[in-house]
């Protein structure tokens, strides 16, 4: 996303990107102005402005992109049947654990049916391979790669469990925020662009592909056959409709509360900015992919 | 910024006029400076670098905020009692007590038999010692997901992570007492017609104790050290899962702080602990000078 800013940008602004093995790290770049923006997930963004660090979140960065995998040869047909066991989630702080809380609600189980316990996300594949979980909830590629290792299922995909689910939001630092507008509005309409170009209709298959075998090279060193799994089907992950949405916020938001994650409900307009998104133009898919990799590898 | 100054200044100070006093004063008086100081400087360095943010807002107005990287000593305090008084602070002193204290017992259950046996059969030393001194410099973080991988996240892979730290000094520092121990001991006790386990009983095994135990002192060190590596992943208790758990969060590095303020005074009382060990009669038996 940020090559594709950076490509499209017509003021040769480059984004750099960076990428970090886990939360923590990357929070704490942010929080001592190493980085200026960054993808996360959405209720640690919220945490960070309840605990009074000056960011905001500015747009998202996918839809769906997450599923629920128990082991292959596990008998639980459904989310029911997961009472008494034991499920791994990224974080407290992430939309995978309040899912859970909003599923066991809906179902009708107590709050505490299911165990969770918190796992880096890395070894919750090779974690349930050792069956100390039943299985775990966590954004791809670590469903697929259970699932292409022969000893997991995909038991739900998020868009049969929280439709539009929200995982990783765009973070901008408010300094960059208040000093660097265009700067920001450029990096959203890449995104939103890159987006569109993922997710375009009469190419979606083609595009993802090719920016599956990119990606996988460039930045993360994954198995390109990985992401292409991933990003190949349409039901996994969409990247449109990028615009964050008050009222799923809001869901969030009770629902944080309510678990305990934040400990004092705030406003919207406090933890989201949703200006750049107004002032942008309809995104659309507009250049060639791959750039070349002179920008993109950092 | 005056304040961390002036308790700058005063420590200095009153830790040169305090090496006039008797020693036992020194020793209290000392340290307290050194800390004194170091609180100081570590609070200078939060206030130097905070920044300032300035947001115009919708109606015109700018808005100013001093906004804290890293947290003061003084934003700390709040952490440790909130700590204290919720009970957690007991509650995961004690689990990773328990799991160090499994993993050292277990580690010296295992590694003080291996290192006599090493020490005193050479071709033992030769089979085992190029595998001990290869598999020490490896640090129990990489052997993070092996025991992921073999006891799954609960007490086990803790206490194996914490049982590498302190075996492999163990091994090593058992091995190197029963070496050198002086052969002239050997002999006469052989002179007395002791030989075998009796000898092994009587003469090797107590010739060899102080330096042994010096070594279990270095290995309950490690194995605290390894606390947070170990509690990092496996389990969610424990003053090392504190650590963890806290950066985890959005902003709380105050709770950072504390949990390691908490791990390094634990070690303290460890380690002030085994020494009292050392002083024993029987382990001073050895080619220590009486007193």
């Amino acid at each position: 996303m940020t090559s594709w800013a950076t490509e499209n940008s017509t003021s040769g602004t480059v984004f750099q990107a960076q990428r970090f093995g886990d939360f923590p790290t990357m929070k704490e770049a942010l929080i001592a102005r190493k980085i200026d923006a960054t993808f996360m997930i959405a209720p640690l963004a919220m945490k960070l402005v309840a605990d009074g660090v000056p960011v905001k979140i500015v747009y998202l960065g996918h839809r769906d992109g997450s599923a629920l995998t128990v082991a292959k040869d596990s008998s639980v047909r459904e989310f029911k049947d997961l009472a008494g066991k034991r499920v791994a989630i990224p974080s407290r702080f992430s939309n995978q654990h309040l899912l859970m809380k909003r599923m066991l609600k809906e179902r009708g189980m107590a709050p505490d049916a299911i165990e969770l316990v918190e796992m880096a996300p890395p070894d919750m594949a090779s974690a349930l391979a050792a069956r100390s979980i039943e299985g775990y909830i966590v954004g791809e590629p670590h469903n697929a790669k259970a699932e292409i290792g022969g000893y997991g299922r995909i038991l739900h995909f998020m868009k049969d469990l929280w439709p539009d689910f929200i995982s990783c939001v765009l973070v901008v630092r408010q300094e960059i925020i208040d000093q660097h507008r265009p700067l920001v509005q450029e990096l959203v309409q890449g995104i939103a662009d890159s987006g569109a170009w993922l997710d375009d209709p009469e190419a979606s298959l083609d595009h993802r592909k090719r920016a599956a075998e990119v990606v996988g090279k460039l930045f993360y060193n994954q198995d390109p056959k990985l992401l292409e799994h991933v990003l190949l089907n349409a039901d996994r992950v969409s990247y449109s409709r990028l615009v964050p949405p008050k009222d799923t916020f809001e869901e969030i938001m009770d629902l944080a509360v309510e678990t305990g994650v934040i400990a004092r409900r705030m406003r919207f307009e406090e933890y989201c900015d949703t200006s750049f998104s107004r002032a942008m133009r309809e995104p659309r898919p507009l250049i060639a992919f791959p750039p070349p990799p002179v920008s993109a590898a950092k | 910024m005056i304040a961390p100054v002036v308790v700058l200044v005063l420590a200095v100070l009153v830790g040169v006029w305090a090496t006039r006093f008797s020693q036992r004063a020194q020793a209290l008086l000392l340290p307290s400076c050194t800390a004194l100081a170091l609180l100081a400087a570590w609070h200078m360095y939060s206030v130097a670098t905070e920044y300032e943010l300035r947001s115009t807002q919708a109606d015109g107005a700018v808005e100013t905020r001093l906004i804290r990287i890293f947290p003061t000593p003084w934003d700390t305090l709040p952490a440790m009692v909130e700590l204290a008084s919720d009970g957690r602070l007991a509650r995961y002193a004690m689990a990773s007590l328990f799991r160090v204290l499994s993993g050292f017992a277990l580690a010296a259950f295992i590694g003080i038999p291996l290192g006599l046996w090493a020490g005193w059969r050479r071709s033992v030393f030769l089979a085992i010692n190029p595998l001990v001194q290869g598999l020490r410099p490896i640090s129990p973080l990489a052997w993070i997901p092996i025991a992921v991988l073999s006891f799954g996240i609960q007490d086990e892979a803790a206490i194996f992570i914490i049982f590498l730290g302190a075996f492999f000094p163990i091994v090593t520092g058992t091995m190197t007492a029963v070496q050198s121990i002086p052969l002239v001991y050997v002999r006469s006790a052989q002179n007395f017609g002791l030989s075998g386990f009796e000898l092994f009983r009587r003469v090797v095994f107590p010739a060899a104790l102080p330096q042994i135990v010096t070594s279990l002192r270095i290995a309950l060190g490690v194995g605290w050290l390894v606390v947070v590596a170990a509690e990092m992943n496996a389990v969610n208790s424990g003053l090392g899962f504190l650590v963890i758990d806290a950066r985890n969060m959005g902003n709380r590095y105050d709770l950072v702080v504390a949990a390691m303020i908490a791990i390094g005074l634990i070690g303290i009382g460890l380690d002030w602990t085994v020494r009292r060990l050392e002083r024993l009669d029987e382990v001073r038996w050895g080619f220590r000078n009486q007193q």
